[in-house]
């Protein structure tokens, strides 16, 4: 996933959340600022790093990141976005 | 299994009257209703003239909004009586909403409730629009648009006086099946039916209507039943209660040569489901993901970002 992939999915992200901000790609990490006026980075991980996939960086603060989920799940915290309509994917019973 | 369809539309758009000329059909009569009514005194279900092999049961409030204790109580309280004795032996159920009804919440109980599970089945969602004025209802009340959206069958009801108006229904759902009724009469075999797998939908297109809107997502190359599993997790954590509805086929990678179905109403998934084979030859994985103001491009990104992800862990382990 490049940095404008990314960085595209993260305004697609914030938007669902209700989240003001326009993510920007600097250097190869994508850079979106927290509703507390922080500065968040996401820089993807290097192979050596495996399985973590992604690091949010925030000043005095590094979190590793598995997954793209992982990643959204992190951002959606650290942005405050409201979690309440958050769904878990639940199975229905199996038809007879 | 008894099977239950929901019959919704907005106020006035002759739910009433279509089921009580659907009960005096011999072949439809063995059918239980269930009227729900937006008001203290129970009219409607006065209306719809019941056979000896049918009756109806009405209950007041909005159904969408106590759905669980209303519509659940209702059903195990009709099916006890009904294997009591006391009530003719239906083999249907057929819920009328009232008009302002949002049809996800009812759907959403008849997919969950672990009491309904064993003995109940939704068959499907019949939504009819009102000719003359559905229109401006569907411009207006945000109601009227989720009937449209999560309806696997439309009937455009009091066509002698207006046009069929498909523009404003096909913004909101191009593909549902759709007829005109005549003098508020159709056909219960065709209206009543199982719904439409999505094979035998026509094209979709992405449509956008005052926030609410349909997505359409469509691939050539077969995806990993991990991608699929991890994409849609997403989507109910990220869209939450804004998409209303997921539903397609998928080629997955293993089993690309039988076509996976996929539905889902809100978080609610339905297990997997498989049809013999491809449709009409074409093989491709086609969804539509119906909601409400979800940004157009995010369920693609997501299932791309998932989809490499899988693919990098598969090769990495190969």
């Amino acid at each position: 996933m490049t940095p404008p992939e990314l960085r595209d999915l993260l305004a697609d992200a914030l938007a669902l959340w209700d989240v003001p901000g326009r993510p920007a790609v600097a250097g190869g990490a994508v850079t979106l600022a927290a509703p507390d006026g922080s500065a968040l980075r996401v820089l993807p991980a290097a192979p050596a790093d495996h399985p973590i996939r992604w690091w949010v960086e925030r000043p005095g603060q590094r979190r590793p990141c598995t997954s793209v989920l992982g990643l959204l799940r992190t951002l959606r915290n650290a942005m405050g976005a409201e979690t309440a309509e958050a769904r878990r994917l639940r199975v229905a019973r199996p038809e007879a | 299994m008894i099977p239950v369809s929901v019959v919704t539309g907005f106020l006035g758009a002759g739910k009433s009257t279509l089921l009580r000329r659907v009960l005096r059909d011999p072949a439809w009569a063995d059918s239980a209703v269930i009227v729900n009514e937006f008001g203290e005194v129970p009219l409607d279900h006065d209306l719809i003239a019941a056979s000896e092999e049918s009756f109806v049961s009405a209950s007041t409030g909005c159904l969408c909004c106590v759905v669980r204790d209303d519509l659940t109580r209702t059903l195990l309280d009709l099916l006890a009586r009904r294997e009591a004795g006391e009530v003719p032996r239906y083999r249907r159920v057929l819920v009328e909403t009232s008009g302002l009804a949002d049809p996800a919440p009812i759907l959403h109980a008849l997919m969950t409730d672990r009491a309904l599970a064993a003995t109940h089945a939704l068959a499907g969602v019949v939504t009819l629009v009102d000719a003359l004025h559905g229109a401006a209802a569907l411009a207006r009340h945000p109601e009227a648009q989720r009937q449209v959206l999560l309806a696997d069958r439309i009937l455009v009801t009091k066509t002698d006086l207006a046009p069929v108006p498909e523009a404003a229904i096909r913004a909101l759902n191009p593909a549902a099946p759709l007829r005109a009724a005549e003098h508020g009469a159709a056909d219960p075999g065709w209206l009543l039916a199982p719904a439409p797998p999505p094979a035998a939908l026509p094209d979709w297109a992405a449509r956008h209507t005052a926030g609410l809107g349909s997505v359409v997502i469509e691939r050539e190359a077969p995806l990993p039943a991990l991608a699929l599993t991890l994409w849609m997790q997403g989507l109910a954590e990220h869209c939450g209660t804004r998409l209303l509805r997921l539903k397609g086929l998928v080629a997955l990678a293993e089993q690309p040569d039988r076509p996976a179905v996929v539905h889902a109403i809100q978080h609610m998934v339905h297990p997997l489901d498989w049809l013999e084979a491809w449709p009409g030859g074409d093989r491709r994985t086609r969804l539509v993901l119906i909601g409400e103001r979800i940004p157009r491009h995010f369920p693609a990104r997501l299932l791309a970002a998932v989809e490499a992800e899988v693919a990098a862990e598969l090769a990495r382990r190969a």
